[in-house]
């Protein structure tokens, strides 16, 4: 038999667990499947094992975080982390591996949480050994207190870069320097949005704290850098950059980058919903009603997975998604909106603001794109120039997008030079049609699933 | 346009090859065709370089939807292989795999056709005397087909699983050796830019959206592109054939079905022939990239949709564990599902339809990419005649009305 839940979320961080929150505390049942080991999602990692100490280096917005755990207590939660999900049908069959089984199971209901990832940024060198994301060096410092003993070099654009910056600081790790990409007249195209972000006059405080905690530290900061490229022989040794008219090196052992965060879309794509491209944050967001309800009925998506918001606003939306998937009525929702309106009026300011370069959405023709097939960004325009109208054709053409990361990692970039080269909007080109498995699964896992179909007496 | 060869490869070296050619224009429509054929996959494609080449009708449009091969062309297993039952089937097939053998040279585009061998397995004694009963057929037919031991079905292909205890025992296979794969998305640029070379125009991005008829004959069709006029119009649409049907009046006696396959991750090479089981309904091959293409069954459910259930996946992988059991540590990567257009008998339709001036291929179910050739060889020759030829006039879609069928309902491994 294959086992039935009243509502199934998918992604155990704000959006999943305050979702959970609501259904349960409004008498629902409700089975949480996460991919990580502990609750808490990317921005709360490892909240229920971290010690204070640990608290204090990553700041108080984390340890917030903890506020969230209570849900783990109640009745009628059934929370499953170490589970991945690797397709979801329209029909609201989810399939997951957990323990290295494959599992099925059925809902009426589906919220769909799987937040956001971090924005590749490809720039010449970008996979060379010692490059990272920063997101994968905050990974390390939240789960096992673990940063590089030699400095490291901080490179590209967005708050999530100061954030680690000074949590890395905080822990004792060499900064060697920060070489920011935001080019210099977001500057002044994002103060038209400036107003309305001082409704959120607490993250602008924030922002403008984390600045000054850098700036005392005396790391060197390399303002409107561009024309970065990694160079080293078998690992990166050398970023070499302009900034401030001037070509610049800096010897370095890790490199670690970040250009924000967008949204994971995989399993909605793979559900063929309707995506719409946003302008504002370069990239795509599922199209919902006012509850977070995509086009295919019972399923919702909350969090950053639908359009980045943050983690406060992702709980929200999560709260908003769990009433209307156990019945509230119209008017339940509206105090929630309210509180969702006054997090999101910071939004346009950085979106705004830390828009990436265009060297890093549309790199220059040497550069590699697609990492698994190892297609360069000129290859793609080769594509176009011959004929390719859009990213499903590249498949074929050069297998871009084919690898084990399912499009992940390229998706984005070859959109944005299709629609350069086409002299279009990424709008029109489209995206990858997403095969499940969303992950790959070894064929035993399936094999295994089809046994415990069968009837065992 | 250029002539693909060694000479081109080494000019277009010096310049760093940024100097290549399209392969083919990407013309507007014009007002008035000759010929004009409806759907750019490979089926129709071959049909319009035949036109051209055997019957020197050069003023003919292939008008595609979407683009060129992103239909079934794009979705298939790649297998080529004529070892078919019946008289009628074995000559169109045989005829395709003949057209197959030398297809690279008549397209001066490397299709990359490996005659790897195509191999059945026979899992019980039903299977052995239904295979056996089949390679005699087939050789009477004068297509090469062998039987091959339990003990050279391991030399042929070692990371079988051929031991009698095992739930899936293997007793035997037949092999044609002539069989093998090919790569799907060259067919069609190949054929494409064969078809273009002469003058045929390939329009993309052009949908079908009605059809002129008058007095019971059709004038042309109305498409996103604007009208175009034709004397004659095929169809060759695969799993959407009885859409169009629709447009045109006439129902067509075709289900489809999403017929689903996937891909494993890449591994060195272990497996130098394609493996066919129809007790377990799977086909498995590697591709010279060295992913296992593993082909599996039909949703029972009637479908337009180019995603399968995946019920039918789980399912057979049990199977597949038994029969390869190396391949259970491997990763599904990617899983799809392709339209198939399946008839009655399990036999294509290519010929006339009630509407005069109005001709149809389809129907060719799970045997699409390896009947392309012949496919459209034969269908070239029925539009350019007006009547069907030898090799096509058995497939009629009057053969439903008179009782002539060709059944083919054992010939591939999955049952559809």
């Amino acid at each position: 038999m294959v086992e039935h839940v009243p509502l199934l979320i998918v992604g155990g961080g704000p959006a999943g667990l305050a979702a959970a929150d609501t259904a349960l505390a409004r008498g629902g049942k409700v089975m949480l499947l996460d991919e990580q080991p502990g609750p808490g999602g990317q921005i709360y990692r490892n909240i229920s094992d971290t010690d204070e100490d640990r608290r204090k280096i990553l700041g108080p917005d984390y340890a917030q975080g903890t506020s969230l755990l209570g849900v783990l207590e109640r009745d009628g939660l059934r929370y499953r982390p170490g589970t991945t999900v690797w397709e979801v049908t329209p029909e609201r069959t989810v399939y997951y591996t957990e323990g290295g089984q494959a599992r099925v199971v059925t809902a009426d209901r589906i919220i769909l949480a799987t937040g956001a990832m971090e924005r590749p940024m490809p720039f010449p060198g970008w996979t060379l050994p010692g490059v990272m994301t920063c997101g994968a060096a905050q990974i390390m410092l939240k789960a096992g207190g673990i940063f590089a003993a030699e400095g490291a070099v901080l490179a590209g654009s967005g708050p999530l870069l100061l954030l680690i910056a000074t949590q890395m600081l905080a822990a004792g790790a060499r900064i060697e320097a920060i070489v920011e990409t935001t080019p210099a007249r977001n500057y002044m195209t994002a103060l038209a949005y400036l107003p309305r972000a001082l409704r959120a006059a607490d993250y602008l405080r924030k922002g403008i704290a984390m600045t000054a905690t850098l700036r005392r530290a005396g790391i060197p900061w390399y303002k409107g850098a561009h024309g970065l490229q990694a160079l080293g022989a078998d690992r990166v040794e050398v970023l070499r950059f302009t900034a401030g008219g001037k070509p610049r090196e800096l010897a370095c052992k890790l490199l670690l980058l970040h250009q924000g965060v967008v949204p994971n879309v995989q399993i909605t794509r793979s559900l063929w919903l309707d995506h719409d491209w946003d302008a504002m944050q370069r990239a795509w967001r599922p199209r919902l009603d006012e509850w977070g309800e995509t086009g295919l009925a019972g399923i919702f998506v909350a969090g950053d997975g639908a359009g980045i918001v943050g983690a406060k606003a992702s709980a929200i939306q999560g709260r908003l998604a769990a009433l209307r998937a156990t019945d509230a009525s119209a008017g339940e929702g509206a105090p929630l909106r309210r509180a969702l309106s006054r997090e999101l009026a910071i939004r346009p300011f950085l979106d705004r603001l830390y828009r990436p370069a265009m060297e890093f959405l549309r790199p220059g023709d040497g550069t590699i794109v697609c990492r698994c097939e190892e297609v360069a960004a000129g290859q793609i325009r080769e594509h176009v120039r011959i004929g390719c109208l859009g990213p499903n054709q590249t498949k074929a053409y050069s297998r871009a997008g084919m690898g084990p990361c399912q499009g992940r990692v390229c998706g984005l970039s070859v959109s944005e030079i299709i629609a350069g080269a086409r002299g279009v909007s990424p709008g029109e080109v489209g995206y990858y049609r997403i095969r499940p498995p969303i992950k790959p699964v070894t064929i035993s896992e399936l094999a295994a699933l089809a046994e415990e179909d069968e009837p065992t007496g | 346009m250029a002539k693909y060869s060694v000479f081109s490869l080494v000019r277009n070296a010096l310049s760093y090859h940024e100097n290549w050619q399209r392969a083919w224009r990407s013309p507007d429509p014009k007002p008035e065709y000759d010929i004009l054929v409806i759907g750019g996959g490979g089926h129709g494609l071959a049909t319009a370089h035949y036109l051209a080449k055997e019957h020197g009708i050069n003023n003919v449009a292939v008008i595609e939807k979407g683009w060129l091969g992103g239909g079934n062309t794009a979705r298939n297993t790649t297998i080529v292989r004529s070892n078919y039952l019946w008289d009628e089937s074995a000559a169109i097939y045989e005829h395709s795999l003949k057209l197959w053998e030398g297809l690279s040279q008549d397209l001066n585009f490397n299709v990359m056709f490996s005659q790897r061998g195509v191999m059945n397995l026979a899992h019980n004694l039903h299977d052995w005397r239904e295979l056996n009963r089949r390679v005699h057929a087939i050789r009477l037919n004068g297509v090469d087909s062998e039987i091959l031991s339990a003990a050279q079905v391991k030399a042929e292909a070692p990371i079988l699983n051929v031991s009698p205890d095992s739930r899936y025992p293997i007793i035997g296979a037949s092999m044609q050796r002539r069989g093998g794969t090919a790569r799907h998305d060259a067919v069609a640029w190949g054929y494409a830019r064969a078809a273009d070379q002469r003058g045929v125009d390939i329009i993309q991005n052009c949908e079908v959206t009605g059809f002129v008829i008058n007095n019971g004959r059709v004038e042309g069709v109305e498409t996103t592109r604007g009208p175009i006029k034709a004397k004659r119009v095929g169809v060759a649409v695969a799993g959407h054939s009885s859409v169009l049907a629709d447009m045109a009046g006439f129902r067509m006696p075709v289900e489809s079905n999403p017929l689903q396959a996937l891909v494993s991750d890449p591994i060195k090479p272990v497996l130098d022939c394609v493996v066919m089981s129809s007790a377990v309904h799977v086909y498995i091959s590697q591709s010279d990239r060295g992913e296992f293409v593993i082909g599996a069954g039909s949703d029972l459910h009637v479908s337009y949709s180019q995603r399968g259930s995946f019920e039918i996946i789980e399912g057979i992988m049990g199977a597949l564990c038994e029969l390869v059991p190396m391949v259970s540590r491997m990763k599904m990567m990617r899983q799809w599902g392709g339209v198939v257009d399946v008839t009655p008998d399990r036999s294509p339709i290519v010929g006339k339809t009630p509407v005069e001036g109005l001709f149809i291929n389809c129907g060719w179910g799970t045997g699409g990419f390896k009947g392309t050739p012949g496919s459209g060889h034969a269908f070239a020759a029925t539009l350019a005649a007006g009547e069907p030829n030898d090799m096509a006039g058995p497939f009629s879609l009057d053969r439903f009305r008179t009782g002539f069928l060709i059944d083919e309902a054992g010939a591939a491994a999955v049952a559809h």
